[in-house]
């Protein structure tokens, strides 16, 4: 099984779970940049973020033979918060990058107006710099919040088959299905979906535009929950092709759309010498 | 720009292809446009039915979406013996008139395929008597131009080396004597300006300007007539190409390697690469100009259009020493922003750079010397001697640090390459910064290594033998 896992934080993730991801198939993924948990309290916090999702966190992700993308974006709840508004300035510099694929985590968190405003602004830095864009739905208040995140999108121009509407559930597929974005479920324990449930909802609506990640970051979460779900896929009578379709193919679609998916295999990653900024990952772990 | 040249490929360089099959794989490529070189096995213009022919390539052509220019340089189309031969300055008048009669039949040719131009050169003088030849010139290609002028096909004379018409300047001339005929256009083969002009083939194209009806690509060695692939002998491209942008040229630039036909479909590709490349790279260039601000999106795309590979592959695969693709392309944009008086926006795209943008930057520094103050740029060199990153280590010694940093620094950078297995050769007046300190700091460090039991890199021992220089 060959895993292209669209959403997952590994700045928050160790190198065993890099080691566990590779063995269980995880070829590629996408780091969309979001809160870290701690608040932020300055531009400078963003950029030395975002530098990390370009640099040191690609690097790292090589090293275990797995390609690295990531989206760039102000996220909703930091959104809210005059200080780190100015991020909007230097986004530009940041959508430019190799490996940034999409403008996101954008969308709502409490549905205020400083969100309304980034949402917009974002939307318009996607289609400006000819990239999708991700959006995540609120955690509270989540069918109202989703409704109102595809009026945002229908509103901005964006071609709905460039925009993922991410943290779907039972309550909200069928408004994005209609809309025409890409749906995409979080296998993320207790608040999210699981993979049993994920399957249920693959079987009612069919495999097109679907997505399926882990979301695993800083809180209890698992980057092999892709891959309990083709597992449950398979169990439930779907065919290998079929799991090919939602954790491959399907991510490589959407993502294909920014012309910056590098999918070949690293080479030699298992014997590379390199070393980051005077960090060996894997140190003492090779022959140097 | 899109709505540049036509990009095409002479079918020359596919001569051990069929006509249909060569026109298939050009197109292909995504070349939209063929010189067709009239030829024994390409629409040949002495077989019998030539019409019928000539019609079906019209036809193969319009579905291919292939605009078309006539070329008539066939080596032994005329004569089996004698390469080119005759031409329009052969003594004899009944040899002329063959070629005269050759590029008739071409005319009309070009006229039923729809081609843009007939192209043609003079012919090498076969005696020393240079005014006879010129009269003889002069009297062809007016004949030619009756006919042209009555089909309403332009002529494209290109210049040729070794020939009586070998620069554009002599080009012109003819035009000159001949009363400046309309139908009598400039062909220009880029390369050749390399070889023979005395000004860069980008200045060539703007002197040609509105003459220009036809265009031929590829690189080659000053002083050496030999058509070589982009990127093999001195040719500027993108500034070549940018130049046909500027004097807004939109007819057909097409590829001209007669001698590469036993690697055709290969070298067009390579060609298509190298073309998409340097056409990014000269629209990029005249953004920057236009809008300095540009670059801040435009630095970080390099890699994705020019591509991330080494310059010299053979002798540094990793890009260490000569650097990459991009690094290269990023310099050039740096230039333009140096002559747009923006050179300290190099410190933000060093800041906001990925690893591949910083070393863009530091291998550009030198470009921009004098245009920024020289504390700025040593603060990015200090900054990449800081990392481990091999490739910045290497980027940060080039001629800028030469040139600039402080004994201290640059010694101290010197032996971190050896420490991180930076070849010498990346470091830029080696041989004249090497100093005693230096040869002390690499004595003790050789005496460290063998202290330890290690080997002590081939480098250090060159340095300290007094053979600098390192490798590569």
């Amino acid at each position: 099984m060959r895993i292209f896992d669209p959403h997952i934080h590994m700045t928050s993730r160790t190198t065993d779970d890099y080691e566990r991801m590779y063995a269980a198939g995880v070829r590629a993924l996408v780091e969309p940049a979001f809160w870290l948990g701690q608040p932020r309290t300055t531009v400078g916090s963003f950029t030395d973020y975002f530098d990390g999702l370009i640099g040191w966190e690609r690097f790292r992700a090589a090293q275990f033979g797995i390609r690295h993308h990531c989206t760039i974006a102000l996220n909703p709840k930091e959104a809210n918060d005059p200080r780190c508004a100015g991020v909007l300035d230097v986004l530009p510099r940041y959508l430019a990058k190799d490996g940034v694929v999409a403008v996101g985590e954008i969308g709502y968190d409490s549905m205020t107006p400083a969100e309304d405003a980034a949402f917009e602004a974002q939307l318009a830095l996607a289609v400006e710099h000819e990239l999708p864009a991700m959006v995540h739905t609120p955690h509270r208040d989540k069918a109202t919040g989703t409704a109102r995140s595809l009026d945002v999108v229908k509103n901005s121009g964006i071609d709905p088959g460039r925009v993922i509407i991410d943290h779907l559930n039972e309550v909200t597929v069928e408004a994005v299905l209609e809309a025409g974005c890409w749906m995409a479920f979080s296998i993320y324990p207790d608040t999210k979906m699981d993979p049993d449930r994920m399957v249920a909802i693959l079987r009612r609506y069919g495999l097109e535009r679907m997505l399926v990640n882990s979301a695993a970051d800083w809180g209890r979460s698992d980057p092999l929950l892709t891959l309990r779900t083709g597992e449950a896929m398979l169990a439930a009578g779907f065919t290998e092709d079929d799991v090919d379709t939602v954790l491959w193919r399907n991510p490589v679609e959407f993502y294909g759309q920014s012309g910056r998916l590098v999918l070949d295999e690293l080479p030699g990653f298992e014997a590379g010498t390199e070393t980051f900024a005077g960090n060996s990952v894997l140190r003492g772990a090779r022959d140097r | 720009m899109t709505d540049g040249p036509r990009l095409g490929y002479g079918t020359n360089g596919f001569a051990n292809h069929p006509l249909g099959d060569a026109l298939a794989v050009i197109a292909d490529l995504g070349y939209t446009a063929v010189a067709l070189t009239l030829d024994h096995a390409h629409l040949d213009p002495y077989a019998g039915d030539l019409a019928c022919r000539v019609d079906a390539v019209r036809s193969r052509l319009a579905e291919l979406g292939l605009a078309v220019v006539v070329e008539t340089g066939a080596r032994y189309l005329l004569d089996p013996r004698r390469k080119h031969h005759p031409t329009l300055v052969s003594p004899r008048a009944e040899d002329r008139d063959r070629r005269v009669d050759l590029l008739c039949r071409a005319v009309r040719v070009a006229e039923d395929l729809g081609a843009d131009c007939v192209s043609f050169w003079s012919g090498t003088a076969e005696d020393t008597d240079a005014a006879a030849s010129l009269t003889r010139l002069d009297e062809g290609v007016a004949r030619v131009l009756a006919e042209a002028a009555r089909r309403g096909v332009p002529l494209g004379l290109e210049p040729e080396p070794g020939m009586v018409v070998e620069r554009l300047g002599d080009a012109l001339a003819l035009r000159a004597r001949l009363g400046d005929p309309e139908p009598l256009r400039i062909t220009l083969d880029v390369g050749h300006c390399v070889a023979v002009e005395p000004e860069s083939a980008a200045d060539c194209v703007r002197r040609a300007g509105p003459l220009l009806v036809n265009v031929q690509l590829d690189d080659m060695l000053p002083g050496v007539h030999e058509h070589l692939e982009f990127g093999e002998g001195e040719l500027d491209l993108a500034d070549t190409l940018g130049a046909l942008d500027e004097i807004g040229y939109r007819g057909v630039a097409a590829v001209e390697l007669p001698r590469h036909s036993h690697a055709a479909p290969e070298v067009a590709a390579r060609s298509m690469a190298a073309l998409r490349s340097a056409t990014w790279l000269a629209g990029a260039r005249r953004r920057v100009r236009e809008r300095p601000e540009t670059i801040r999106t435009l630095f970080p795309a390099a890699g994705r259009h020019c591509g991330r590979g080494p310059v010299r592959p053979a002798s540094d695969p990793a890009g260490v020493v000569h650097g990459t693709a991009d690094d290269v392309a990023r310099v050039r944009l740096l230039e333009v922003l140096g002559e747009s008086g923006r050179a300290g926006e190099v410190v933000d795209l060093y800041r906001y750079g990925d690893d591949a943008e910083k070393r863009g930057v530091l291998r550009g520094l030198s470009t921009v010397d004098g245009m920024l103050p020289v504390e700025d740029g040593l603060e990015l060199v200090r900054d990449a001697l800081r990392t481990n990153d091999t490739r910045l280590v290497a980027a940060a010694l080039g001629p800028y640090a030469a040139a600039h940093l402080d004994d201290h620094g640059w010694r101290h950078g010197v032996l971190k390459c050896l420490f991180v297995g930076v070849p010498l050769a990346a470091v830029a007046g080696l041989a004249e910064r090497a100093d005693e300190e230096l040869t002390r700091m690499v004595t003790d460090f050789a005496a460290e290594r063998r202290a330890a039991g290690r080997a002590v890199p081939a480098d250090a021992e060159r340095l300290l033998t007094g053979a600098s220089g390192g490798t590569a």
